[in-house]
């Protein structure tokens, strides 16, 4: 590689205060990689999407602001969280588009000093480790690829959709993963929602989303779940743990962080990606890890 | 809602139609004016969104119903609706739509409206509160974790105030404040 | 004017203008890609309006009947058409009047006069290859990555001496007065559509698969049989407006995939045993006296559903597991099903848009336009350009015969 990429990391509220884990383990990867990871000043939540759902003017400001400030920094947004990352492109998306709320979103903005232009792009991790290193330096540093394990891989809607708005396709997990050695898991409702935003509505309706999802990539032959979203993640972890009270179901689906699973196989070790912080034991994923 | 008188008499048929002269017309136009709303009638009520969400079954309201209630001018109805506020966002009525009416962006628009008029699910102001006093939705208790992980317990660069000051400015304070 | 018309492509609509212009003593050069003339239409089993079996049984190979055994057989028949099969067109200059055109004529392994299709060859190696007892040329073909010792034999004991296993391409150039754009449609392959998981299961297919599969000249001799297997299917789902009528692929509507679907409902229903067919659609057309297809499959018991397909799981017995959202009944209903049948869009043909670009025309969804969208000349495509059949977008086979035969008028007419 020639130059070493700097990005503006923005992390957003979820993953600092649940996924310390996610985080370290994406920073180690990206140093692995020699990509260069800045923390972003003075920035904050997403407000995704309830903000969105209610006052969509102050939902735009807020991620303009995180889009104009990074823009002064010069680097591309990466996020690990696909609900900062569905916000800030949305808003990228449509204020791009729609010169008449630009123009009163800047008018907010005007008043820290700051401007959205639409100079950078905000981008999810996962994308910018496909795009910018590219599956086949990725391989060349996997030095202990899993064993052809089956991996199912929730993407997570906001990853995926709008696709004019996301620009994300899901053959770039698909491939990340199976740099790692991993097989993916194939099953029919690759597509549903993992239920994390019903559950200030109607908490039960969001269980049987996340229980659903789990079912099918059991039935399916996954041993694992992989997530690139602090929200997905507790829904399909987390929630996990509940389910034998509820649905008398026991689904013992590891599920781990994307850049985990990529840091195992390049040669991190356990305590490296915290694996001890994933809810249902993840340590069975060591077993598959060879050389 | 307030109770229109019913004319004397019995019914003149057994089906009790809805008023169209009652419906507000300008309803659609208003939507249609929305963010992404543009696509709107474009919709020929094909059902593809409802075939495509995940939870419609147990709407009262389905996707495409909401839709047509929209186009036809049924706006309490829709501002009043449970299922704006169960959509999951999760975009698959959106996405398949062969007209492209964005479906969950128009939901989204909804719920705005409904918001301007203090329809609001009691757990969602629940989270404006948090978000306007906390500005943000989660916030880090169990620091040990991060320095665990050899990270800073506290979140570099976070600034809780931009966003806290935002709100101030908006609709989520009215919210809350009209909520307590 | 002495220059011979080139027709570009051999299927319905252009044979049909191909032949009218031979009669009326106009030379024409039919142009095809492949190696058997008929284009899409071949792969029908019956074609509407009139229910014709569009496979002619063996006897009209000499005595014309059904008008497209005629057409077949006037294209050997009639002195003044030259059948170019395997042949691509390379390059267009020339003005209008006198075009140029660079062609290529794939080698030629069989002679088609002197075939009599005889079946020795067949015998003696699988790289020779009967298409149909119908097909024009009436001749074997032969596929040269297949080619044996058996082959070799093949060539030396064929008592016609039709066999010339070291034929080469040609490449020649012809003069033109006219161009007929005649390059039919393309049935979608419908991978892009994700919810509907065509291509990834066998027994997922398009109309125009079940209509090889139901024809008498298919493997299974006609019977209903799922791909996965080859056992009979007893339980069809099929759904209207995969890709068609789509921002998202085609904006059009396909205009006879919903005739083409009450047909092979209708055909399963009463003329094979217990088959029950379902059809998921949005909204049926059948203009004008298609409407008699429609109540004719009701009458026979194809259950219509009114929605959307919300989701296909494949079942270990290869069945499908289909549910489908019912806006009539507003619910959603699950079904377990042989074969699930996508009513494909039709799309321009492959190497469309190069020849729309060759001849600087317009064109309107992928498909050729006319050249005045307002005039009632809608075969019209340029000067001494014309267009006819479904290379002008989706059209049913009358009309394609009609449009044809609208060519030939104007061009009749330009030389008078």
């Amino acid at each position: 590689m020639s130059e070493m990429p700097v990005y503006n990391l923005y992390m957003g509220c979820s993953v600092p205060a649940n996924y310390p884990n996610y985080e370290a383990a994406m920073i180690k990867v990206a140093e692995a990689f020699d990509i260069q990871l800045e923390y972003m000043e003075g920035v904050g939540c997403c407000g995704s999407p309830n903000l969105r759902s209610i006052d969509y003017m102050a939902w735009l400001t807020v991620n303009a602001r995180t889009l104009a400030i990074a823009e002064k920094n010069g680097h591309d947004i990466v996020t690990p969280c696909n609900g900062c990352f569905g916000s800030l492109k949305d808003v990228y998306h449509f204020l791009k588009h729609d010169a008449n709320h630009r123009k009163q979103v800047n008018t907010i903005l005007k008043k820290e000093g700051l401007e959205f232009k639409g100079t950078i792009t905000p981008r999810h991790f996962v994308e910018a480790l496909y795009t910018d290193i590219g599956i086949t330096e990725i391989q060349k540093k996997v030095t202990k690829p899993l064993d052809g394990v089956g991996i199912a891989i929730h993407y997570g809607c906001h990853l995926l959709r709008p696709a004019d708005v996301t620009e994300f396709k899901r053959e770039y997990l698909n491939e990340l993963i199976e740099a790692t050695g991993a097989k993916v898991i194939e099953y029919p409702i690759w597509k549903q929602c993992c239920g994390a935003t019903v559950l200030p509505v109607d908490e039960n309706l969001g269980i049987r989303l996340a229980r659903d999802k789990l079912k099918s990539m059991k039935e399916n032959g996954a041993e694992f779940v992989t997530v690139v979203c602090p929200a997905c993640g507790n829904q399909l972890d987390l929630q996990q743990l509940g389910l034998k009270e509820s649905y008398g179901e026991e689904y013992n689906l590891p599920v781990l962080l994307y850049p985990q699973i990529l840091g195992l196989a390049i040669g991190m070790d356990e305590e490296e990606v915290g694996l001890s912080m994933n809810r249902v034991p993840a340590a069975p994923i060591l077993d598959h890890l060879s050389g | 809602m307030a109770e229109t008188k019913e004319p004397a008499g019995p019914p003149v048929t057994l089906t009790e139609p809805i008023e169209m002269s009652k419906l507000d017309v300008k309803f659609r136009e208003e939507i249609h004016s929305m963010p992404n709303g543009e696509e709107l009638s474009a919709c020929f009520a094909c059902s593809t969104c409802t075939a495509a969400c995940p939870i419609a079954n147990i709407w009262k309201y389905k996707p495409h119903q909401l839709i047509r209630m929209i186009l036809l001018g049924m706006r309490d109805e829709v501002l009043s609706s449970d299922e704006i506020w169960l959509c999951l966002t999760c975009f698959q009525c959106q996405e398949r739509c062969p007209q492209k009416v964005r479906v969950t962006d128009i939901f989204f628009d909804c719920k705005n409206l409904a918001a301007e008029e203090g329809k609001i699910p009691a757990n969602i102001i629940g989270l404006a509160k948090e978000l306007l006093e906390k500005g943000q939705l989660y916030t880090v208790t169990a620091d040990w974790e991060r320095e665990d992980m050899g990270l800073e317990p506290e979140v570099p660069g976070l600034s809780v105030d931009a966003l806290k000051n935002i709100l101030k400015e908006t609709r989520t304070n009215k919210i809350v404040d009209s909520g307590e | 004017m002495s220059n011979p018309v080139l027709v570009i492509g051999a299927g319905v609509a252009g044979m049909t203008a191909a032949v009218e212009l031979a009669d009326s003593g106009i030379k024409a050069i039919l142009v095809e890609r492949k190696e058997t003339v008929g284009g899409n239409a071949l792969d029908l089993y019956k074609a509407f309006p009139t229910d014709d079996c569009f496979y002619c049984f063996e006897g009209n190979r000499w005595r014309p009947g059904i008008r497209k055994c005629f057409y077949r057989s006037a294209l050997i028949d009639q002195p003044n058409i030259t059948l170019k099969m395997n042949s691509e067109i390379d390059e267009i200059s020339g003005a209008p009047g006198q075009f140029k055109v660079k062609l290529t004529k794939g080698p030629e392994y069989i002679h088609p006069r002197k075939c009599t299709m005889c079946g020795l060859c067949l015998e003696k190696s699988k790289a020779f290859h009967l298409l149909s007892p119908q097909c024009q040329p009436q001749a074997v073909v032969f596929n040269p990555e297949k080619t044996d010792d058996g082959a070799k034999q093949a060539e030396e004991e064929c008592p016609t001496k039709a066999i010339n296993l070291n034929a080469q391409p040609v490449e020649e150039t012809i003069q033109v007065s006219d161009i007929i754009i005649a390059t039919g449609y393309h049935e979608l392959q419908p991978i892009n559509v994700d919810e509907y998981k065509y291509g990834k299961y066998p027994n997922i297919i398009t109309q125009l698969e079940l209509a090889k599969i139901i024809d008498p000249n298919s493997d299974s001799g006609g019977v209903l049989v799922r791909p996965s297997d080859g056992k009979p299917a007893k339980r069809v789902m099929m759904v209207q407006c995969v890709g068609s009528r789509d921002e998202n692929y085609y904006p059009y509507c396909s205009k006879i995939c919903c005739i083409f679907a009450l047909k092979h409902a209708s055909i399963l229903t009463q003329e094979r045993d217990d088959v029950r067919v379902s059809v998921v659609y949005m909204d049926i057309r059948t203009y004008e006296r298609y409407e008699r297809y429609y109540r004719r499959s009701r009458e026979s018991g194809v259950e219509f559903l009114r929605g959307r397909v919300s989701l296909v799981q494949p079942r270990e017995d290869d069945t499908l597991d289909i549910t489908v959202y019912d806006s009539l009944l507003n619910k959603y209903l699950k079904f377990t099903v042989d074969l699930f049948v996508l009513s494909s869009a039709l799309e321009p043909p492959e190497g469309m848009d190069k020849l729309i670009e060759t001849l600087g025309i317009k064109s309107a969804s992928g498909f050729v336009a006319a050249a005045d969208p307002a005039s009632e000349d809608e075969v019209v495509i340029g000067d001494h350009i014309y267009a006819c059949g479904t290379a002008l977008g989706p059209a049913e086979v009358p009309e394609s015969v009609t449009q044809a035969r609208a060519v030939v008028s104007k061009i009749l007419q330009s030389r008078k």
